[in-house]
């Protein structure tokens, strides 16, 4: 056999036994058992020294050509090893991703939060200020300067949670208009939201509150309209129940404005064809709103021969009774967990 | 307000339907509750019993030939006073009555009916319209196949307005047609009555002694005889909800509907003399009313008198001594005029609303009382043979002179928004029968003494507006320009909302008014507290001390339905601190739980904690302390504290009172409250950054043991304040009891941190500054090395 026919077999060989190694300390073995300092290719370079001259380069040549292939085989097959170690810790980790993942509780804010922040920031974003006051109200604020002094027919339309004679739970939060128009002075103008707890004597049942979350809005200007009011309302009315809405107005009464509005919104949920939300009639009444009345104008400080004023109220709890067909209100009350936390906000 | 459409198109000129005025109505007048048939059934002729015999096989029963028009019809019939030669209304087969009853052919114990004999209750006429049981007699003349209901005047629609206060007007069917006329722009038909009095002079003299009896007219009326009014009239009434009773009554109701003059007859000869007087009530003086009530009054209330004895309760209702019954003979009737407020009082106090009242409270046309006294004393010589004595005595302190309100075209227009021309609100203004002048800008309008709630300008433009359509006026926002934004304190509640929710918990809402009883279940000591005079319940009766009362209420009700992890917050107020806004919160159950690995965790005192120490971080509190507390009754004295920071109490935290719990059926429940504005203001908002150190952190573990009653917080503070400016992080991260310690023992386990922004630490430096914490521990707590 000579060199280069050795050489072939010691390939031959190698190629064979590497590619059966399955671990890594075998191949790290193998390595050293050819390449090694120790290794075969020692006993084929002892053959160099009986070659003739010439033939050594060529010798030299091969072996390294040899080594080199040797060494390529090895790092092959290192790399089938470390697939293999990966493919099986793979299969080892290998898990149900159909179980259950760990929990981690995110709360709700409550209904009403969301209707109220929601609507407050579509005010904000109209220039409008929130403004709020305090629950336990006196007559004067929550009836006297509203254009209903004592006695007034009207004031059989609220009945009222009196704490003494002069002072009460306000009945709604125009109190608080009032307080902001007297701290203006009668001076600049005015553009505010009033979201606030209120308060009626009234027997809890599915469609009564004694307590009820309410939201009002004023603004006062040498410029107010009707048709502001109106296009401000078309605005509520697409916010809150989808763009497309349209605004109905009614001949209403309230004291403190002149003229009063019931107002209407088409139906949001059959688009006013007629169904059993709005009760066939393709409307829903959502709210009450007006031009503010001239007395109340004056008794607040501010000079009805220069300014007016609309103004609107609405019932949070009523209107979102109607966008989620919610039909009893205590539930508002009683924070049944399933309930509160449908409303993912 | 339920007003018959037959009445109507007697006084406007239309023939339109109730559906389509009452959408007329709803858009430019007055709500519609609804409208309907009077009588809402369909195949009804008039019938003729020809033969009545009796039901071979039913007692009770009988078998009528009916001719009903060109053909006889066998028909079975249950009521007692079926009888041969009645006119009777027939509902034939396939006629459908009141309630969707359906007529068929049928078999009634083997004899053949096709057909039903009625009675006005079977027609869909309420019961409490009715006096007779039984089947309904036609008295009027008719023939068989004649349609019954139009022989009745029961054909009729009714449109149910339900009227603002501002509106009283429209309370009667005057006022009704005058809004109609105006909507569809049509001529009224209103009628002025001939009254055909004989030469007798009228007797009575009228005497006002107060100041709220306005005005009182009164009439004599002789010989009246007392029977059923006309059927069309009694109709006009069920139409309109009254209950007919007789001809006289039913007449001055009738005028009253039609008018809103509300009308009182007296038997004449009952009253004793021939004074009228009206006056104010003694106090205490007692009166028997028409329902034979007997009533205590007031001086706040009218009384009309003979001088002497009160025979009405004025505005209000009828004496019992003067009513007007069969035999009466001699009437005098009354059309007055009253001050609304004591009315009003009057009829609240009293609990007693009738017609008359609802009208006078409201304020009516003044204008109409003499029209409606004569209009009733014709109707009573028409409908009760009546002879009309000479004049109406009367006493009259009305101003009847008209107001005038002036404004103009363009303060109509800036009001509404539009751009009218003055020829078009003219023209709304003649539609409105309100009288006006036109002076170049100015509109001069006379205000209609029906339209008492009107005053100022302001009334003209709604009226103006809802004749001209609110449909039609432009939508425009406000041009006023302004700032809008949310005060620091608002944004500051929401941000308080976002992270606690973001920290797991549900917002709550609940009720501010609570028991008397449960108002110092969370406060320190004895709370004051603000009452309700008329609560509407005894758990509805003061304000709330703290939002927790509610909040334990939402536990409970949720544990009962198996809600059993609650997490729960809300931002209420202490109403009894000048409302001071309040975070109070709740928690118990299992806060986080992977059952399938086995793994849970149960809220406990540290997971508030730590949930609050969250929050605190969150909003830039940096300095908050827990202190034990003892103060709460209902709180568990060895798992309870108060919160601080710099400027004292901010809240506190604790479990509930196992005693309490139970009582409330609870366990395990851990609460917390803190007060809002004091978090706002000890807020230190990052100004600028802090630079990161780039020199390296060396950290040191020590293991002290010490007596059990030591606070960490004590350890941490000494050690903070030996670590000096080295010290940057001092963490507990093990506590350990038991052997072989002490029972009053225990070890903790703390992680030192170390650093320096100038330079890089030397070991033997901080395991310098180690051993001197550790001799000031030794020194200051008796702690060892373990």
């Amino acid at each position: 056999m000579n060199v280069s026919e050795k050489l072939e077999a010691i390939k031959n060989e190698a190629k064979e036994r590497i590619s059966i190694i399955k671990s890594m300390h075998e191949l790290n073995d193998a390595k050293a058992k050819y390449l090694g300092k120790k290794g075969m290719f020692n006993d084929v370079m002892k053959l160099m020294k009986d070659l003739p001259n010439e033939e050594k380069p060529m010798f030299g040549k091969l072996t390294n050509e040899t080594k080199q292939i040797i060494l390529k085989y090895i790092e092959e097959q290192r790399n089938l090893i470390e697939q293999a170690i990966i493919q099986e810790q793979l299969n080892k980790e290998t898990i149900d991703v159909t179980l259950p993942g760990k929990k981690f509780l995110l709360g709700k804010k409550h209904l009403m939060t969301q209707i109220v922040e929601e609507i407050e920031d579509l005010f904000v974003g109209m220039g409008y200020q929130i403004m709020e006051g305090p629950e336990i109200e006196t007559d004067e604020n929550n009836f006297e300067k509203l254009n209903l002094p004592k006695d007034h027919p009207a004031r059989d339309m609220q009945d009222t949670f009196y704490i003494t004679n002069d002072t009460l739970l306000r009945t709604h939060t125009s109190p608080v208009q009032v307080r902001t128009m007297l701290e203006k002075g009668g001076k600049e103008p005015i553009k505010i939201l009033c979201p606030g707890k209120v308060y009626r004597r009234d027997d809890d049942d599915a469609t009564h509150s004694h307590q009820f979350m309410q939201i009002e809005g004023l603004v006062v200007d040498e410029t107010t309209s009707m048709a502001e009011l109106k296009g401000t309302l078309l605005e509520m009315a697409n916010k809150m129940f989808g763009e497309g809405r349209k605004i109905r107005l009614r001949p209403s009464y309230f004291p403190f404005t002149e003229p009063s509005v019931e107002v209407d919104i088409s139906c949001h949920n059959c688009n006013g064809k007629g169904c059993n939300i709005c009760k066939g009639t393709g409307w829903i009444e959502v709210l009450g709103a007006g031009m503010v009345n001239n007395n109340v104008l004056e008794a607040s400080g501010y000079d009805s021969t220069k300014y007016r004023g609309f103004a609107f109220g609405i019932g949070v709890e009523r209107l979102a009774m109607l966008k989620y067909g919610i039909n009893d209100i205590r539930q508002f009350y009683t924070n049944d967990i399933r309930f509160n936390s449908q409303f993912k906000k | 307000m339920k007003v018959s459409l037959n009445h109507l198109k007697e006084l406007v000129e239309t023939d339109i339907s109730a559906v389509e005025l009452s959408k007329l109505f709803n858009l430019h007048s007055s709500e519609v509750e609804e409208t309907y048939q009077l009588v809402d059934a369909t195949n009804l002729v008039v019938g003729y019993v020809t033969e009545k015999v009796k039901h071979p096989d039913a007692d009770k029963l009988s078998v009528c030939q009916v001719d009903i028009g060109g053909e006889i019809s066998q028909i079975v019939c249950g009521a007692p006073n079926v009888d041969k030669g009645q006119h009777v209304v027939v509902s034939k087969v396939g006629a459908v009555l009141a309630g969707g009853f359906k007529i068929k052919k049928s078999s009634i114990r083997g004899v053949e009916s096709n057909g039903m004999i009625c009675s006005l209750a079977e027609l869909g006429i309420d019961k409490k319209f009715i006096y007779s049981d039984g089947i309904y007699v036609i008295n009027e003349k008719c023939k068989p196949g004649d349609d019954p209901l139009s022989i009745l005047s029961l054909e009729d629609e009714v449109m149910a307005l339900d009227i603002t206060p501002n509106r009283a007007d429209l309370l009667s069917v005057m006022g009704v047609a005058l809004d109609t006329s105006t909507i569809l722009d049509v001529p009224l038909k209103f009628k002025v009555p001939e009254v055909k009095s004989i030469e007798k002079e009228n007797p009575v003299t009228v005497k006002i002694e107060t100041k709220n009896c306005y005005s009182y007219y009164a009439r004599v009326i002789e010989d009246i005889v007392i029977k059923d009014s006309p059927n069309w009239m009694q109709s006009r009434l069920i139409a309109a909800g009254i209950r007919p009773i007789n001809n006289i009554v039913d007449i001055t109701n009738y005028v009253m509907i039609e008018t809103g003059q509300p009308l009182h007859a007296f038997d004449y000869d009952l009253l004793g003399s021939d004074i009228i007087a009206v006056r104010m009530a003694y106090e205490g003086e007692e009166f028997t009313t028409l329902d034979e009530h007997k009533r205590k009054l007031t001086k706040e209330d009218i009384v009309i008198t003979n001088g002497d004895k009160s025979v009405a309760l004025g505005g209000v209702m009828g004496g019992f001594d003067t009513e007007i019954k069969e035999g009466s003979n001699r009437i005098l009737l009354e059309s007055a005029v009253f001050n609304p407020t004591n009315i009003r009082k009057t009829s609240k106090r009293l609990d007693l609303r009738s017609e008359a009242s609802i009208r006078f409270e409201r304020k009516i046309d003044p204008k109409r009382t003499i029209l409606a006294l004569n209009m009733a004393v014709s109707l009573f010589h028409k409908y009760a043979n009546g002879k009309i004595l000479k004049d109406y005595k009367f006493e009259d302190n009305i101003d009847y002179s008209e107001p005038v309100i002036n404004t103009s075209t363009k303060q109509i227009n800036d009001n509404l928004g539009t751009n009218l021309s003055t020829e078009e609100i003219s023209d709304i203004l003649r539609r409105l029968h309100f009288e006006h002048q036109i002076n170049e800008e100015v509109l001069s309008v006379i205000l209609p003494s029906r339209r008492q709630d009107m005053e100022t300008y302001q009334d003209i433009v709604e009226e103006v507006g809802r004749i001209y359509g609110y449909d039609k006026l432009p939508l425009i926002l406000p041009t006023t320009v302004s700032k809008g934004q949310l005060s620091e304190s608002q944004i500051f509640i929401r941000n308080i909302k976002n992270k606690m929710t973001g920290l797991g918990l549900n917002e709550v809402l609940t009720y501010s008014l609570i028991n008397e009883k449960r108002i110092d279940e969370f406060t320190k000591s004895k709370a004051n507290f603000t009452k309700v005079a008329s609560p509407m319940s005894i758990d509805r009766h003061v304000l709330t001390s703290s939002p927790l009362n509610g909040i334990i209420d939402v536990i409970k009700y949720n544990n009962a339905r198996k809600n059993k992890d609650m997490f729960v917050f809300e931002v209420g107020k202490r109403y009894n601190e000048d409302e001071k806004i309040v975070l109070s919160g709740a928690l118990t159950g299992l806060f986080s739980e992977t059952n399938w690995q086995g793994t849970k965790e149960v809220v406990d005192f540290y997971t508030v904690k730590g949930i609050l120490d969250s929050l605190f971080e969150s909003l830039y509190l940096g300095h908050v302390e827990y202190e034990p507390m003892i103060d709460y009754k209902n709180l568990h004295p060895g798992q309870s504290a108060y919160i601080k920071d710099y400027s004292g109490v901010i809240g506190f935290i604790g479990k509930l009172h196992p005693e309490y719990a139970k009582s409330h059926s609870l366990k395990n429940v851990y609460v917390f409250e803190l007060e809002v504005d004091k978090m706002l203001s000890s807020r230190r908002v990052l100004k600028k950054v802090k630079e990161i150190n780039k020199f390296p952190e060396v950290s040191r573990d020590i293991a002290i043991v010490l007596d059990d009653s030591t606070t960490t917080k004590e350890v941490l503070d000494v050690i903070k304040k030996a670590g000096k400016r080295m010290l940057i992080k001092a963490d507990v991260f093990d506590l350990y009891k038991g052997s072989p310690l002490d029972d009053n023992q225990k070890s903790l386990a703390i992680s030192l941190t170390f650093s320096d922004t100038k330079r890089t630490l030397e070991t033997k430096e901080v395991d310098q500054r180690v051993n001197e914490i550790l001799g000031i521990l030794k020194a200051k707590l008796k702690a060892e090395l373990r």
